[in-house]
């Protein structure tokens, strides 16, 4: 260490960068643990006696619990929806190569892209006229369908990179179709299907503008209720904000330590693949 | 050894997988997925379009041809919200690509850093973050008297800025969060560029002794420039969605300060419940967000085509 000083400064200087960036996150955290005068008071209180009195505010509140439940299994059930589909349809274009495979996939990438302020229009009305507003099937089948893009992009990548010579040795074998992808290749796909699903569950847990549209009080997820529920009597209730927002971050943090190698390939769709 | 329904199963399983129609069968699913979300949808956008339709009225539908789009091309709002969320584009997405590569440059030696996965998930962590929760928070930080920035600001002696509730401030003020959220996702870009060049090359050229300028300019761009390109791509793509982040902040306010393109779309829909007009709106922004990912794929295929060496 003393033998490297300019070592030291540098991983110094890089440190306090990824503090920097991440002192609004810790600001809220540490809010959470404060009473609500300590969170207003200004000159900020940077030591204070830590209470868990708002954690337990927040979880005696009716209904919170229900959101988390609505969140977790509506994230969950639709991402593992869309992976099952996704691994047959992967499956086919990238040994069958179907003519239009290019042109489906482009638009797959396309309908992800387009705004959701535009797209919410129609399912918006499609789900009024077919009564699936604020249902758990139209809740979880639409964010299936949101997933779905992502994990055929990721796994058709990851499979174009596994050798046909596996099928064709199944193949001879005596396997089926069905036990080259749930048995031969599966296990061999698993950085890809580990990558869709955290980051697919990422996206939809983080979503805001379809639950808040074409979901309700039966489907409510975590950003929508915080945004709801997030003025009290006297304007906005800050203890409610940083607690509900700390609690709902502590899994996103944990993903980006246990999962940073595939954050890239996440966050690009599975467009990018590469060393970090 | 396989005997009665079991190898009766087999054959008819064999014979499915062996029909031409068992490449398209796979695909069943994902293509009802496909046209019940998708494409029903997209075509009654399509054709609500050319209707005059609101929700509030009560008024029956009306074809009206494209009375809509025409309106939509001659509003001013319209326009002046395309034109708001291409300065929002130039001054997130610029900042961001710079501050990005400026910072990638500087973690790109950080292989042998103590507590190097810590350090990258916090500074990870922002662009993973939901919008609307960050937008939520950040109302806090920005409070005019009770906010942290403030408070710093006063401490140098600036007064008080009512960062969100001016004219003034309002728009820097969204898009410096929004430069926060995603710089990191630059860094993340630019680190994927840097390790896409071989290490052969940059070896070679310490012992060419290279000026640090013209080993970016001819070893590290064009091995790198794909990636890059793509995360910016991404990157424009997204600022035309931004909106929930913005909206949870100022709700597009105040006046229009900050009222980029999707949040004028919103508002239309959800507040004004102009379904035939807003489709018509949708439907540009819909072509808009087609054209950017065809850009984007021509790209991955550009870089595609030299990963394999053509």
């Amino acid at each position: 260490m003393i033998k490297r000083p300019r070592k030291l400064i540098y991983h110094i200087v890089l440190w306090v960068i990824s503090l920097i960036f991440f002192s609004p996150v810790l600001l809220v955290i540490t809010d959470s643990f404060k009473t609500k005068e300590q969170i207003l008071s200004i000159p900020p209180k940077w030591f204070f006696t830590p209470t868990i009195k708002n954690f337990i505010d927040l979880f005696t509140r009716p209904n919170i619990s229900r959101y988390f439940f609505d969140s977790i299994v509506i994230s969950t059930t639709s991402v593992i929806i869309a992976i099952i589909v996704s691994i047959l349809a992967a499956y086919s274009f990238s040994r069958f190569k179907p003519k239009g495979t290019d042109l489906f996939m482009f638009f797959l990438l396309s309908i992800r892209m387009v705004p959701a302020a535009a797209s919410v229009i129609p399912v918006f009305l499609m789900y009024i006229a077919l009564g699936w507003k604020d249902t758990w099937g139209g809740m979880i089948l639409f964010y299936a369908m949101f997933s779905i893009p992502f994990s055929v992009w990721i796994l058709k990548g990851f499979m174009d990179g596994l050798s046909v010579h596996y099928d064709e040795t199944a193949l001879v074998n005596g396997g089926s179709r069905f036990h080259i992808i749930f048995k031969v290749l599966m296990p061999q796909l698993k950085p890809g299907l580990i990558a869709a699903f955290i980051f697919n569950v990422i996206f939809v847990w983080n979503e805001f503008l379809f639950n808040y549209i074409i979901g309700g009080k039966k489907t409510t997820m975590i950003p929508v209720a915080l945004s709801t529920w997030m003025y009290s009597q006297s304007g906005i209730d800050w203890t409610f904000v940083a607690t509900l927002t700390t609690v709902y971050m502590i899994p996103l943090i944990l993903a980006v330590y246990f999962f940073q190698k595939y954050l890239l390939i996440g966050m690009t769709f599975g467009t990018i693949r590469g060393e970090v | 050894m396989r005997l009665g329904d079991r190898s009766k199963f087999r054959t008819l399983l064999n014979k499915f997988e062996n029909s031409k129609s068992f490449p398209g069968m796979l695909l069943v699913p994902v293509l009802s997925f496909f046209i019940i979300w998708n494409i029903v949808p997209l075509l009654w956008m399509l054709g609500l379009s050319f209707y005059r339709f609101s929700l509030v009225t009560g008024q029956p539908q009306k074809f009206v041809g494209f009375a809509n789009f025409q309106d939509i091309l001659n509003n001013r709002s319209v326009w002046k919200s395309f034109g708001r969320t291409f300065l929002w584009l130039i001054s997130t997405t610029g900042s961001e690509t710079i501050l990005g590569i400026l910072l990638g440059f500087l973690f790109w030696n950080s292989v042998d850093m103590p507590g190097r996965r810590l350090a990258l998930t916090l500074l990870f962590t922002p662009m993973i973050l939901a919008p609307a929760s960050t937008g939520t928070f950040f109302r806090l930080i920005y409070e005019p008297t009770f906010g942290i920035l403030n408070y710093f600001l006063q401490l140098v002696g600036i007064g008080k800025i009512d960062f969100l509730g001016s004219q003034k401030w309002a728009f820097p003020a969204v898009a410096l969060v929004d430069i926060w959220m995603w710089t990191p996702f630059m860094i993340l870009i630019t680190l994927a560029a840097l390790g896409s060049v071989p290490k052969a090359e940059l070896e070679s050229a310490e012992v060419d002794k290279l000026t640090w300028f013209d080993k970016v300019r001819y070893i590290i761009l064009p091995y790198g420039k794909f990636i890059l390109m793509l995360g910016i791509l991404l990157r424009t793509i997204d600022s035309l969605k931004t909106m929930d982040l913005v909206y949870l902040m100022t709700k597009g306010g105040p006046g229009n300060r900050t009222e980029l393109i999707a949040i004028d779309l919103w508002r239309k829909a959800f507040e004004g419940f102009t379904m035939g007009w807003s489709s018509a709106l949708a439907v540009i922004v819909l072509f808009i967000a087609i054209a950017l990912t065809s850009i984007f794929i021509y790209i991955l295929n550009l870089s595609k085509r030299r990963e394999l060496g053509l």
